[in-house]
């Protein structure tokens, strides 16, 4: 399922980041690699910037963004 | 002398370290981005230089700082690298260690913050860790100064590297493929190996780099046929998932061997961040402080200043009497010290201004700020990030060009460049301080600073939304942004930045203010017109009153100034201004702002500083020369007309296009009078 499938305060593992270069690297660089828990911290009101915490960092990205990131929920 | 070049992801301290081993100030900050060009530092005599580079999350730069450094890892010289990864987010840093790596050059790894991880009561094993990645390691925190000598003896003794990262073996086998090509002409294995995994991963600076080389086509081909077998091998569609998967597991399996993790417990960031990122509490709280910050910028930085013009006055008084009569005695009591003098009057406000933007910084705010107004900013066209650039603008304009930087889309950094004007900076607060006293009633002094910096920032944004509709067709970049856990800033750490703050600050106004006032009252006091002070003076003696004198005496300085260089200069752009209410002093005042916006004050200071003996403050005069209407027109002129010189030519030299330098010089202007015309035409109705 989408990241943006999580309610606030839900975990799962990355399974697949699915944006284009050059944003899908960024990503990775910033941690948000398959097999890697990710964990919904925050939304605005609109649900339109979301924060997620992957693997020690908290990470502020857009809902484009997040709806990228495939993951398993458990 | 060594070379030593800082890599390291964003915000890990790589600036920090520099400035606890060397005596150098680098600009610091708890967000990605605070560092965004490169700078030199050198100590033991020079022994060693130490080059701070921006941070870089992987070496597949995304931004243009991040481009920065890429491009000085690859074709730069240095001796060697100082890899800094922050302790407390060990895996994700040492994805980059990996890719550092590859490129075979000598590397020390230096764990930074490790303080932080101990309070919370994990551990790093530096020893297993230098082991399993073959190259030196040290754990440092340049917060407490610790394991920095560590670093720079080593350095100076030297060192070895085993090179022992190795991708699995099917990777390791496409790898030497490649190399082995690439090896024939470089005759560098190491070299080879390095540029054989950025070929996979399909970076355009080496796919530049062997483009023209006499082996291309046959790299082309065997390059080809190593992707395919890699994505088929591994059911990937893209071998840079595959690396950067690689890069990640073989990161998991070192920290699992090195780190013993804190315990689980919700730390104070977390917490904190509940009500400062609350999807409806946030935004709120986030506008109550930025109105705190100019509140206190106003009402406590009006204090101590009337004590600070009385010592200027008193001080100008006693040199009045020390020096001996004659031109120079005016040009320096009347001139220039009661010039620099009402500029000094606003260092309190400017401190504390500085104050507010630095905690901002300090604390890891800045990044919320980004996350709760990515939606607002996203509305005109921008993104989240902007907000950094465009808050350091109300600091200085100049390094907010600069910090435009960690914007990826050229588009979406030159919009935000061309909007930065409006952000008003901290060089227009003594012009806005002097206004609002003079102008507006003392109990909403602060909110209507306030109220100008945002209707700025307002405006700024309609701008942007209009160039973005009309010139920048497309969409901005993606928002993504590290949020770094909150820290407290050092009170000695805040207290130098302000010392050093304040002392600029009396730098420029004892030199380039004081030298524009110079100018300015040099200008405004020749030529003298001797055959008009003789008839006045005939007229003054045969004057009957005290008052009558007085009156005569007055008229002949408000004659002279009149015919004066800048009187002329003064009349004649006049005209320009004239729909707006200004007379020629205000115009000229306008225009010298143009060299720094503190120039206004003095200018003003200088020139309705006609019949100073009746000891009537800057603020009294406008009050009897300007009107409210016109006062509000000038302010709404000093906000959005170009910036100083300095910050012109910075956006000069960031944005090399012609037509877009053009543009940016010539429409604020035209858009700053339009506006101020309006609002003027306005406030005559009412
Ligand atoms: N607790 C602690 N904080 C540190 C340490 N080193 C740096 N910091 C803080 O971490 C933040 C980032 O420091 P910088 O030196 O600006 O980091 P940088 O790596 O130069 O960052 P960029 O220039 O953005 O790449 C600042 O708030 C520093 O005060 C440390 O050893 N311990
Ligand atoms: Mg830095």
């Amino acid at each position: 399922m989408k990241l943006t499938q999580l309610k606030v305060g839900e975990s799962g593992v990355i399974e697949k980041v699915v944006a284009p270069e050059p944003i899908k690297s960024r990503l990775f660089s910033m941690g948000i690699t398959k097999g890697n828990r990710i964990k919904v911290i925050e939304h605005t009101l609109k649900k339109e910037t979301w924060g997620v915490e992957v693997e020690g960092s908290k990470i502020a990205l857009r809902e484009e963004e997040a709806g990228a990131i495939e993951v398993k929920n458990d | 002398m060594i070379k030593a070049v800082m890599v390291g992801q964003p915000n890990v301290g790589k600036s920090s370290l520099i400035n606890a081993i060397s005596n150098a100030r680098l600009h610091v900050g708890n967000f990605a981005g605070v560092t965004v060009e490169k700078k030199e530092v050198e100590l033991l005599n020079n022994r060693l230089k130490i080059v701070d580079l921006p941070g870089i999350y992987s070496l597949h730069a995304y931004t243009p700082e991040e481009e920065v450094t890429k491009k000085y890892l690859l074709f730069e010289e240095y001796d060697l690298i100082i890899n800094v990864v922050d302790a407390n987010v060990l895996q994700r840093n040492l994805v980059l260690t990996f890719q550092l790596l590859d490129m075979r050059k000598p590397t020390i790894l230096v764990v930074n913050m490790i303080d932080e991880l101990e309070e919370k009561g994990g551990k790093i094993d530096a020893q297993k860790l230098s082991i399993l990645l073959g190259i030196p390691v040290v754990l440092a925190s340049a917060k407490e100064k610790r394991g920095v000598e560590e670093m720079v003896e080593l350095i100076l003794k030297g060192f070895k590297c085993e090179w022992k990262i190795y991708y699995n073996d099917k990777i390791e086998d496409e790898i030497e493929k490649i190399s082995s090509i690439l090896n024939n002409h470089f005759q560098n294995p190491d070299l080879s190996r390095f540029y054989a995994i950025r070929l996979l991963e399909k970076d355009e600076d080496i796919y530049k780099i062997v483009h023209d080389l006499p082996i291309f086509l046959e790299l082309y081909k065997v390059l080809g046929e190593s992707i395919k077998r890699l994505s088929i091998e591994f059911d990937i569609p893209d071998v840079r998932d595959l690396f950067a998967q690689e890069r990640n597991a073989l990161a998991k399996s070192v920290v699992m061997q090195v780190l013993t993790p804190p315990p689980h417990k919700e730390s104070l960031t977390q917490k904190i961040d509940k009500l400062l990122i609350h999807p409806i509490l946030g935004l709120p709280i986030f506008l109550f402080f930025m109105w705190l910050i100019f509140q206190i910028t106003f009402q406590v930085g009006s204090l101590p200043m009337e004590y600070i013009d009385q010592v200027v006055n008193n001080f100008a008084n006693w040199l009045k009497t020390i020096l001996p009569p004659g031109d120079l005695n005016s040009i320096i009591t009347e001139g220039v010290i009661p010039a620099v003098g009402a500029i000094l009057m606003f260092l309190p406000n400017i401190l504390l201004l500085f104050l507010g933007i630095n905690l901002l910084e300090q604390t890891g705010y800045m990044a919320r700020a980004a996350f709760l107004l990515d939606g607002f900013l996203k509305r005109f066209g921008l993104q989240g990030k902007a907000f950094v650039p465009l808050v350091s603008g109300f600091g200085c304009t100049v390094p907010a060009y600069m910090a435009a930087r960690t914007l990826k889309n050229p588009k979406d950094r030159l919009i935000t460049m061309l909007i930065l004007g409006f952000m008003n900076c901290s060089a227009r607060l003594p012009v806005y301080v002097l206004l609002i006293a003079a102008f507006f009633p003392a109990y909403n002094a602060g909110n209507i600073l306030f109220a100008i910096y945002i209707t700025g920032a307002l405006l700024g944004l309609i701008v942007a939304k209009i160039l973005r509709t009309l010139l920048f067709k497309g969409e901005p970049e993606p928002f993504v942004m590290e949020m770094p856990p909150y820290r407290f800033p050092s009170l000695k750490a805040l207290a130098l930045e302000l010392w050093y703050k304040a002392k600029i600050f009396i730098k420029k106004a004892g030199t380039f203010i004081a030298g524009a006032a110079m100018i300015i009252w040099f200008l405004s006091s020749y030529p003298k017109n001797p055959s008009l002070i003789q008839l006045y003076e005939q007229k003054m003696e045969s004057a009957k009153t005290i008052q009558e004198k007085k009156a005569l005496e007055e008229e002949l300085k408000a004659k002279l100034l009149e015919q004066s260089y800048l009187g002329r200069v003064g009349k004649m752009i006049e005209p320009i201004f004239k729909p707006l209410g200004f007379d020629w002093r205000l115009s000229v005042a306008v225009v010298s702002g143009l060299s720094a916006k503190e120039v206004i004050v003095s200018t003003l200071a200088t020139l309705y500083a006609v019949g100073e003996e009746n000891e009537k403050g800057l603020i009294q005069k406008l009050r009897e020369n300007i009107d409210f209407k016109t006062a509000v027109a000038l302010i709404v002129i000093i906000m959005i007309y170009s910036p100083c010189v300095a910050a012109m030519g910075t956006f000069y030299s960031e944005v090399p296009n012609w037509a877009w330098r053009l543009f940016y010089t010539i429409y604020p202007n035209v858009l700053a009078w339009i506006l101020a015309f309006g609002v003027y035409k306005l406030l005559e109705r009412v």
